[in-house]
């Protein structure tokens, strides 16, 4: 209990005796992580869009004017019936043509000199949450696109890529400069540690002279990493929640903008948890570079 | 009687300058050991080897039956516990009490709470610094800080007291007491090395000599012998 009491208490007295150290480490760690912070909430939020988007997409399946009844609902059938397929609707030309009016009033007069109502018939199909994924979309397409009384087959196709390329290139960075961050995290506790060790050099030899082993050493400098690092963390947490919540008041009062605060979120508390676990472990890494020959009775 | 301490062939050479030329050396448990010589002889290095600190370049090395050459690193900080060290500078921490640095070994120890209680509060008295136990050691005479030195190096029952150049920073009435203190830790069956280059102490302490020159072991001589060396 002593021995215990004796560690925790010596992790202490380092941070204390070189108390501007710690709290540049602390601040330096902080920065650091929260730039990773940035990457990871922007991450999390467009990941979270692009599942909400993607749950959005609607494949129009277009009739050919020439479409039987019985071949209408037997194509209706046909897709109801298919695995991939979560809901079909059908979409009458009389109803496209009051849709198209409703949402375009001003453009209503164009379609009336045609004389017969030129909107074709549709399916607004939903796939199943398992097949919207690009691909499975595009497989999909292809298929239906061959059947017979199809005229055309119409989805974002484009906009789908694109943003699954745009959250590819976010992991990528985001993994990058969160390995970059990293090490400069782990480098600048592990300096922090140098420090408190160059500082505490007579007090480690008297501690080799007297028989302490080299963990029991190395134990107060691991608390003092893994306790900068956490610190660092949750100061970055701080930073990013305080620069959130400004973020979204911005969006609120933007006219552009509203109704999208609702949609933009912080990390959930398992994650705040989680980061501050991983700032601990930075911190205790950046301790265990420092720590690599100390303790060592023969050196 | 059992050999404590074993120095087989023992040499050593830093930057090709030997430290150490061929040395033989044994000791007997609950001997009391004054190493002789004149600075650079040869003294200090022994002790380091003792305690794991330094490797000889040739020979053998056995403290309690274990061949201290061939220690694990991990093995050496049990070595230590063992072997009490006592220094000319008594590398006390300035920032803890004298109980909290006598206490020291014993905490790396992982010794309970009350023990550590007691044996501090023994090694304390045996010293004479009881009533000194919550200064700091900054606040002492060097007299009392060596008492505390020598306190903490027999606090866990050492086999072997090492103490190098003990007297080295004290007056001849202060390095009196701590030879005195000395005897009385031997008289309790502890194996006690003693390196001076002290003739006054040599004579305070009339007992075993071994004298270095230039790292050579010189034949020793009787105590008869000595007087008025």
């Amino acid at each position: 209990m002593r021995r215990l009491f004796y560690l925790v208490r010596e992790a202490w007295a380092n941070m204390r005796t070189n108390r501007m150290t710690t709290i540049v480490a602390i601040l330096t760690t902080a920065f650091t992580l929260t730039c990773v912070g940035i990457f990871l909430l922007l991450y999390v939020n467009l990941r979270h869009a692009a599942g909400w988007l993607q749950e959005d997409v609607k494949i129009m399946v277009y009739l050919d004017d020439r479409l039987s009844r019985d071949g209408r609902l037997q194509l209706e059938l046909m897709l109801k019936s298919d695995r991939m397929v979560a809901e079909v609707l059908y979409i009458s030309k009389e109803q496209a043509l009051s849709e198209f009016r409703a949402q375009f009033p001003d453009d209503s007069h164009l379609l009336e000199g045609l004389g017969e109502n030129p909107l074709p018939a549709s399916f607004v199909v939903t796939l199943a949450p398992n097949f919207r994924s690009p691909e499975a979309m595009k497989d999909w397409v292809e298929q239906v696109q061959t059947m017979e009384g199809v005229a055309k087959v119409d989805y974002n196709q484009q906009w789908i890529s694109v943003l699954a390329d745009l959250m590819g290139y976010i992991e990528l960075a985001a993994i990058g400069v969160g390995v970059l961050l990293s090490a400069a995290a782990v480098t600048i506790i592990g300096n922090t540690i140098r420090l408190a060790l160059f500082a505490r050099r007579e007090e480690i030899e008297i501690l080799r002279s007297i028989g302490a082993t080299g963990t029991f050493i190395r134990i107060p400098y691991f608390l003092e990493g893994a306790v900068l690092g956490a610190c660092g963390s949750a100061l970055s947490l701080g930073i990013l929640k305080l620069g959130f919540e400004v973020f979204r008041q911005q969006i609120r009062f933007a006219d552009r903008f509203s109704g999208m605060e609702g949609m933009i979120s912080f990390f959930p508390l398992s994650a705040c948890l989680a980061l501050i676990l991983a700032g601990m472990a930075l911190g205790f890494a950046g301790s265990v570079v420092s720590l690599l020959r100390v303790g060592d009775a023969r050196v | 009687m059992d050999a404590i301490i074993q120095l087989i062939h023992v040499s050593k050479w830093y930057d090709r300058r030997p430290a150490l030329s061929d040395v033989m050396i044994e000791i007997e448990k609950g001997e009391f050991v004054l190493l002789m010589g004149p600075s650079g002889a040869g003294k200090s290095t022994i002790l380091r080897m003792l305690i794991g600190e330094e490797q000889p370049d040739e020979g053998q090395l056995f403290v309690q039956g274990k061949n201290v050459t061939k220690l694990k690193r991990s093995e050496i900080p049990y070595l230590r516990r063992k072997v009490g060290s006592v220094f000319q500078d008594f590398r006390l921490l300035p920032k803890k009490s004298v109980f909290d640095n006598v206490a020291l070994p014993l905490i790396v120890q992982g010794v309970a709470e009350k023990d550590i209680r007691r044996k501090v509060t023994e090694a304390l008295r045996a010293v004479g610094v009881d009533h000194k136990k919550d200064q700091s050691p900054g606040s002492l005479s060097t007299g009392e800080q060596q008492r505390v030195c020598i306190a903490r190096a027999i606090v866990n029952g050492p086999v072997v007291l090492l103490a190098d150049e003990p007297t080295g920073n004290l007056d001849p009435e202060r390095t009196g007491e701590i030879i005195e203190l000395f005897k009385l830790i031997n008289a309790r069956g502890t194996t006690v090395i003693v390196a001076t280059h002290n003739h006054h102490v040599m004579n305070q302490v009339n007992r075993r000599v071994i004298t270095l020159m230039q790292g050579v072991v010189l034949p020793e001589r009787s105590a008869p012998e000595r007087v008025g060396v």
